[in-house]
């Protein structure tokens, strides 16, 4: 295998796996958004995934119970924030913190003794011809469970929200929760069902980051993963096919600083952590000034926003 | 994130002063920033604190983790101080100006902060020099090269962090001069998926032997052991995270210190004074070696770490070249000590920027 080969196969599954557990937040983020609700939570809800996937993986021995227990603790967490915003009518963003908050703090304390623990993740699948092909050999060989997976969720997501009854629900209470209601659609419980897919999605995130990318529980481990999805869901227009080019913009740029210090780049480290926010600005105000101004905002969603004013 | 915690802290503060409000002889108040599992930091303090309790007839030891380097920490050692302890070691380097605040408020008590560089009559410091075994671990890592590149994966450029890759580097450059070190830094101490990347982008541009100096050693350890690399670790002897792959790490002993440092109180001999262990005193080392490591190699680390321990070679001996060709200490002549504490370049054969 050539030395090119070999850096832009191992850019690119480093740019994947990079992105993964972003991806994962930023698909149920849009989900969340798409029935006019703001999560900030999420980046909480990723904290309990990741504790929550790393310890059942211990006790286990088993990385896909994980990764079940991660969704788990996601959308327990999620309900909370469905209970406060739509049984309650609370203000999203205070819901969503208060969230994010106890997502810490909870996954702070109770995640005191699974640190410096030891787990076993995912078995590489050998695969066979597949190895030997040059960029595509390094790219499958370091592929994991849930980088495969989500390259597959995203158009599936796409897929169910555009070509699907319950899909149309969804982007139908976004758009206007009255007119939904008109239409007979019961538009709380479709808000609370796109709070807790979610919740899902952010759990698999954080239980992506902790059991399969590094293997490892430490606190506040996601470092404003979260955050940074509920940004990117602007960049994705609220659009699940867009979610992988969206959640790659920030894990490639992030790849990139790491690999451009490897090469020897002599750039500032400062400077080039700043980079997958520069990059992630930098679409934004691009396709802003270039498409429509809602760029694809559920109407439903403007109102909340224009309300917080 | 404040609330929450303080919550979850102040409960625990009540249960652990119950819990020590009763019993004789001297109590010790241990503090740290993050869980003493870590296999860092904090777990080697921790290492020192259970050496204490073992060694020391009649001590007790308390310890409290994750707590921040703000005012909540001064309540934790009021806390502590209210139930009992009559030393205080505040292990992290923010919990000064709060140790010098709470050390004024109550004089009988001693305490001791790691690493810092104030002192007031009953607060003094601790701290030990690490690039000895940092150097020996490059011995090490040297030897076991075949690609002739090794990787270090970084938090910050301060001058901690330099002595230790400028350390590593040349003890690897000892055995072969071609040697290089490439650098990766993080931009933050603990953030384990950009561990995870940055050793995978060291894997990939060729380094077979990873080291590093972030919070834990075991994220990087980890994806060393799963792309089949070698490792060196950081801090404690994280081997369990690569059983194939572990070399060897540079790793703290502070329990034979801070048990010095409890007897003198004892003995009231104790005085307010920056105490600064190494290498030669025993206060950092080597863990064990790796099993892949050949007695030929074991050998000659030993050789050199009898050298260090005799006083018979210095580290920071001359010539020293900096990145950029420059030298800054002609050979013979020992690195100036302001060069070597406020240390800002990194030596020839380093791949990466300092700024």
């Amino acid at each position: 295998m050539s030395e090119f080969d070999a850096a832009l196969g191992g850019f690119l599954i480093s740019a994947l796996r990079s992105s993964t557990p972003l991806l994962w937040v930023l698909l149920g983020e849009i989900l969340t958004q798409r029935v006019a609700v703001v999560n900030l939570g999420v980046e909480g809800q990723m904290l309990a995934g990741a504790l929550a996937g790393f310890a059942a993986t211990l006790a286990t021995g088993n990385p896909w119970i994980g990764l079940i227990a991660g969704v788990a603790a996601g959308m327990a967490l999620s309900s909370l924030h469905g209970l406060l915003c739509v049984g309650l009518k609370a203000n999203p963003f205070a819901s969503g913190l208060a969230v994010w908050m106890l997502g810490f703090g909870l996954s702070s304390f109770y995640g005191i003794p699974f640190v410096g623990q030891k787990i076993n993740g995912f078995k590489s699948m050998p695969l066979g011809f597949l190895e030997r092909i040059p960029v595509i050999g390094t790219l499958v060989t370091q592929i994991t469970p849930t980088v495969a997976m989500g390259i597959l969720a995203s158009p599936l997501l796409g897929w169910w929200l555009y070509r699907t009854r319950t899909g149309l629900s969804f982007r139908a209470v976004g758009e206007s929760l009255s007119s939904a209601k008109a239409l007979g659609l019961k538009t709380a419980w479709v808000q609370v069902m796109g709070i807790m897919a979610g919740g899902a999605f952010s759990g698999m995130g954080g239980a992506a980051l902790s059991v399969d990318y590094t293997r490892n529980w430490v606190e506040g481990m996601t470092q404003g993963r979260g955050l940074v999805a509920v940004g990117l869901v602007i960049v994705a227009r609220w659009n699940p096919y867009l979610a992988i080019p969206a959640a790659l913009l920030f894990g490639g740029a992030e790849a990139l600083t790491l690999r451009m210090q490897t090469s020897g780049v002599p750039i500032s480290s400062h400077l080039l952590h700043t980079l997958p926010y520069l990059a992630s600005l930098a679409v934004l105000v691009l396709s802003y000034s270039r498409a429509n101004k809602e760029g694809g905002t559920p109407a439903g969603l403007s109102a909340v926003f224009s309300q917080s004013q | 994130m404040g609330l929450v915690k303080k919550i979850l802290l102040s409960v625990a503060c009540m249960s652990l002063a119950v819990a020590v409000a009763h019993g004789a002889g001297t109590k010790v108040g241990y503090i740290y920033v993050g869980p003493k599992s870590d296999y860092g930091y904090n777990y080697a303090m921790d290492q020192g604190r259970l050496y204490v309790e073992k060694n020391m007839p009649g001590v007790k030891t308390v310890s409290f983790e994750n707590v921040p380097e703000n005012a909540e920490v001064e309540r934790v050692m009021e806390r502590m101080i209210k139930s009992g302890c009559t030393i205080i070691f505040p292990t992290s380097y923010g919990y000064l100006d709060p140790a010098l605040n709470v050390a004024k408020k109550y004089p009988k008590v001693t305490f001791m902060h790691g690493g810092g560089f104030k002192t007031a009559p009953n607060l003094g410091t601790f701290f030990a020099g690490i690039d000895d075994a940092m150097y020996l671990a490059g011995i090490t890592a040297g030897s076991m090269t075949k690609t002739k590149k090794l990787g270090f994966l970084a938090a910050h450029p301060i001058p901690q962090v330099l002595r230790n890759i400028n350390a590593f580097t040349r003890g690897a450059q000892s055995v072969d001069p071609a040697i290089t070190t490439t650098v990766v830094w993080t931009g933050t101490w603990s953030d384990p998926g950009k561990e995870a990347e940055a050793a995978n982008s060291l894997v990939d541009a060729g380094a077979d032997v990873l080291t590093g100096h972030v919070d834990s050693p075991i994220t990087y350890t980890q994806t060393a052991e799963k792309r089949g690399v070698m490792a060196v670790g950081y801090h404690a002897d994280a081997s369990k995270f690569a059983p194939k792959g572990w070399l060897v790490g540079a790793a703290w002993n502070w329990g034979p210190m801070m048990a010095k440092i409890v007897k003198s109180v004892q003995d009231s001999t104790w005085k307010p004074e920056h105490i600064r262990g190494d290498l030669m005193a025993g206060d950092a080392g080597l863990t064990a070696f790796g099993p892949s490591v050949p007695a030929k190699v074991k050998d000659l680390v030993l050789a050199k770490e009898k050298e260090f321990k005799a006083g018979k070679t210095k580290l920071w001996t001359g010539p020293i070249v900096k990145q950029d060709g420059a030298e800054i200490a002609p050979k013979g002549t020992e690195l100036a000590m302001a060069n070597l504490e406020g240390m800002d370049f990194f030596v020839k054969g380093v791949v990466g920027t300092v700024k």
